[in-house]
């Protein structure tokens, strides 16, 4: 009796969702590859889903068929989550794999783990202390640190007091922007004085609106200028700013990575530069370098993709609108 | 109050949770795509290993609420533990200490859990949710508020939850798995078969008639409260070991995943039902659950709502059975 209640209500629910998800839709001979982001929610991960779904298309187009799992940790941000992504698709045995690391160790085991299954493995965003995968596709984060901290110098006039909230312990890439921000200030603009540089904002915005506001209640009278070294601490300090008025040029923002909302901010001039990253062609090459790979053919060790500096001045550009406003649309259907 | 009768209801409750588990694994045979992906081998190597930390945890959460207790501080000593065990390894200890050390401090903050709901008389709820802030805090102050990385790695720990040799086949399991599985055979006897275990289900039962019958209620829980807490130390040095390093913000959360496996093992929330068995198995098909959902490629939101689903019709039978049951007799 109970058993037979238990399996009716097992099998209504197979019926329920598992018809939804159209049975037979499994590839057909072609590549099946899985692209692990860091999160799923931020619209940098969107873009880089959107580049990895081109490449898909073009794949395909041209005679190569290539089947995109995107996955991201079902949590956002926990370690242990994205590992038990990547174990569960070595043990399904995918053709290989886009790995965006949330820690630059602790997913060193399972990145070996595949290559032990003999499943490549490249590197997207953020880096890896292994040498065990195919290739690490990704912005020149250092470099986009120093870029920022130059505008940041040159808008202050070589003189001042500035911030750096730092996003997240563990996060290679946005260490190195970091470092690259004060390694700048350092060498070519000695004038310029770092007020604080090891506070940690956080995974999300929520606790990096916290973080900046603490910070502002400290160092609020005396900063002329903010670095920010992602998209989460760039719109939550910027909002801090608003809410002590300092925002609108009084004190200078300088804001790593796109949304909507850190657009707004800087056609509003309460930013005055964004470095920009071009996802969309970090999710295309890291797709297009795995193929490679998987075809047989050398890829490099190290693909570099690319950074810019945005401001109100040039956001207009036809070439800024195509890196600010990617048609995910396009790649990504309405739903998403 | 008959001890030896306590907590074996009939046949078909206890076998419940594995047929749960059957259908689970039913379901995917139906599908032809997960079938080919889902039973292999290696796949169920990753699941067994991902089912260590949670079954862990779950047999010390099994003797809580048996006892009528709930534990809500598991996720958080897990995370304390793990960075514990993190700093050990920093400062030189071998395997056996550092095994050793941790579970102590995860046993010493369940029995400050245990000592403080027994001596002021608090609900347990709020007493371990005080503690879940309290280990959460004091892991991120342990660890200076980062992931903790011993500079020469402590192989014997690391390797505990290791799969990286042989992804593809079911053997050889990770030392983590073979030490679950003894400590499950171990526990199922101890809260079956020892005077302990025995007063575990008496204290669930009925806390009053307990102590009328001569049973020290407050050392028994205190001791049950202990022992929890000794194995999520010991989760919490599955966890490191998962990670290969102490992270202070991990296990977020776990308590309840903890929880449900424990509920959907057959244990009522109000005490003097559970097994050790049931708990393990219901830690395996929420594990299963989520590698089958993870793998067939459905959205993260589908399967954060089908686990959800299960865990109320598991649960959920208990309460419906009873009502059919009335109607069918009323029918007749």
């Amino acid at each position: 009796m109970k058993s037979l209640l238990l399996g009716a209500a097992c099998v209504a629910l197979v019926f329920v969702f598992g018809c939804g998800s159209q049975p037979g839709d499994s590839s057909g001979g072609g590549l099946s590859i899985v692209v692990i982001p860091k999160g799923t929610t931020h619209e940098f991960w969107k873009s880089i889903h959107a580049g990895a779904k081109k490449a898909e298309q073009e794949l395909s187009a041209a005679g190569q068929p290539v089947k995109i799992i995107w996955k991201g940790p079902l949590k956002e941000d926990d370690r242990d989550e994205q590992i038990k992504v990547v174990e569960n698709f070595i043990a399904r045995e995918v053709d290989g794999m886009v790995l965006a690391p949330l820690d630059d160790k602790a997913l060193i085991r399972p990145v070996e783990t595949a290559a032990n299954a003999d499943i490549p493995v490249v590197i997207i965003d953020s880096g890896l202390q292994s040498e065990k995968y195919a290739s690490f596709v990704a912005t020149d984060n250092y470099l986009g640190g120093r870029m920022g901290g130059a505008h940041l110098g040159k808008l202050l006039g070589g003189n001042g007091n500035v911030l750096l909230l730092r996003y997240a312990v563990g996060s290679a890439s946005t260490t190195k922007r970091e470092n690259g921000f004060l390694d700048e200030l350092k060498e070519n603009f000695p004038g310029i004085k770092v007020l604080s540089s090891d506070q940690y904002a956080g995974a999300t915005r929520d606790l990096a609106y916290t973080a900046s506001q603490n910070l502002l209640s400290r160092y609020g009278n005396e900063v002329n200028g903010v670095f920010c070294p992602n998209e989460s601490v760039s719109v939550s300090m910027t909002k801090a700013l608003r809410d002590i008025g300092k925002a609108g040029g009084e004190v200078k923002v300088i804001g790593f990575d796109t949304s909507v909302q850190s657009l707004r901010d800087l056609e509003s001039g309460d930013v005055q530069g964004l470095v920009v990253q071009n996802p969309v062609k970090m999710g295309y090459l890291g797709v297009m370098t795995l193929v490679d790979h998987l075809d047989g053919k050398p890829v490099a060790k190290r693909i570099d993709t690319g950074v810019v500096l945005v401001t109100r001045e040039n956001m207009t550009e036809p070439d800024m609108q195509a890196l600010l406003n990617p048609p995910l649309e396009k790649y990504l259907g309405t739903g998403n | 109050m008959k001890l030896a009768q306590l907590g074996s209801r009939d046949f078909l409750k206890a076998v419940r949770p594995f047929v749960g588990l059957f259908v689970v694994l039913l379901l995917f045979a139906v599908d032809a795509e997960l079938r080919s992906l889902f039973f292999k081998g290696g796949n169920f190597k990753t699941i067994l290993t991902q089912t260590v930390i949670v079954a862990i945890g779950a047999m010390g959460m099994t003797l809580v609420i048996v006892s009528g207790g709930i534990d809500l501080s598991a996720g958080s000593l897990v995370a304390l533990c793990s960075v514990v065990t993190a700093k050990l390894i920093e400062h030189g200890h071998g395997f056996a200490a550092v095994l050793a050390l941790t579970v102590l401090v995860g046993g010493l903050a369940g029995l400050a859990n245990g000592g403080i709901i027994t001596a002021f008389r608090m609900m347990p709820f709020i007493v371990t949710l005080g503690m879940m802030g309290i280990a959460r805090g004091l892991s991120k102050w342990l660890a200076n508020n980062q992931t903790v990385n011993p500079d020469e790695p402590l192989e014997s720990v690391n390797r505990l939850m290791d799969n990286s040799q042989s992804p593809l086949t079911f053997f050889p399991l990770p030392d983590g798995v073979w030490l679950a599985l003894g400590l499950a055979v171990l526990m199922t006897v101890v809260l079956r078969s020892t005077v302990f275990g025995r007063y575990v289900f008496a204290i669930g039962s009925n806390e009053d008639t307990a102590r009328l019958c001569g049973i020290r209620v407050n050392a028994n829980k205190i001791a049950i409260y202990a022992l929890a807490g000794a194995f999520f130390g010991l989760a919490g040095v599955m966890q490191f070991s998962r990670l290969t390093q102490g992270d202070p913000s991990v296990a977020i959360g776990l308590e309840l995943q903890i929880i449900a496996a424990v509920v959907i093992g057959g244990a009522s929330l109000s005490g003097g039902a559970g097994s050790i068995p049931g708990s393990v198995i219901g830690a395996f098909m929420m594990a299963c659950l989520a590698n089958g959902s993870g793998i067939k490629d459905w959205p993260n939101y589908m399967q954060e709502i089908i686990i959800g689903v299960v865990i109320i019709v598991a649960v959920g039978m208990d309460k419906v059975e009873p009502m059919l049951q009335r109607f069918f007799r009323r029918g007749k």
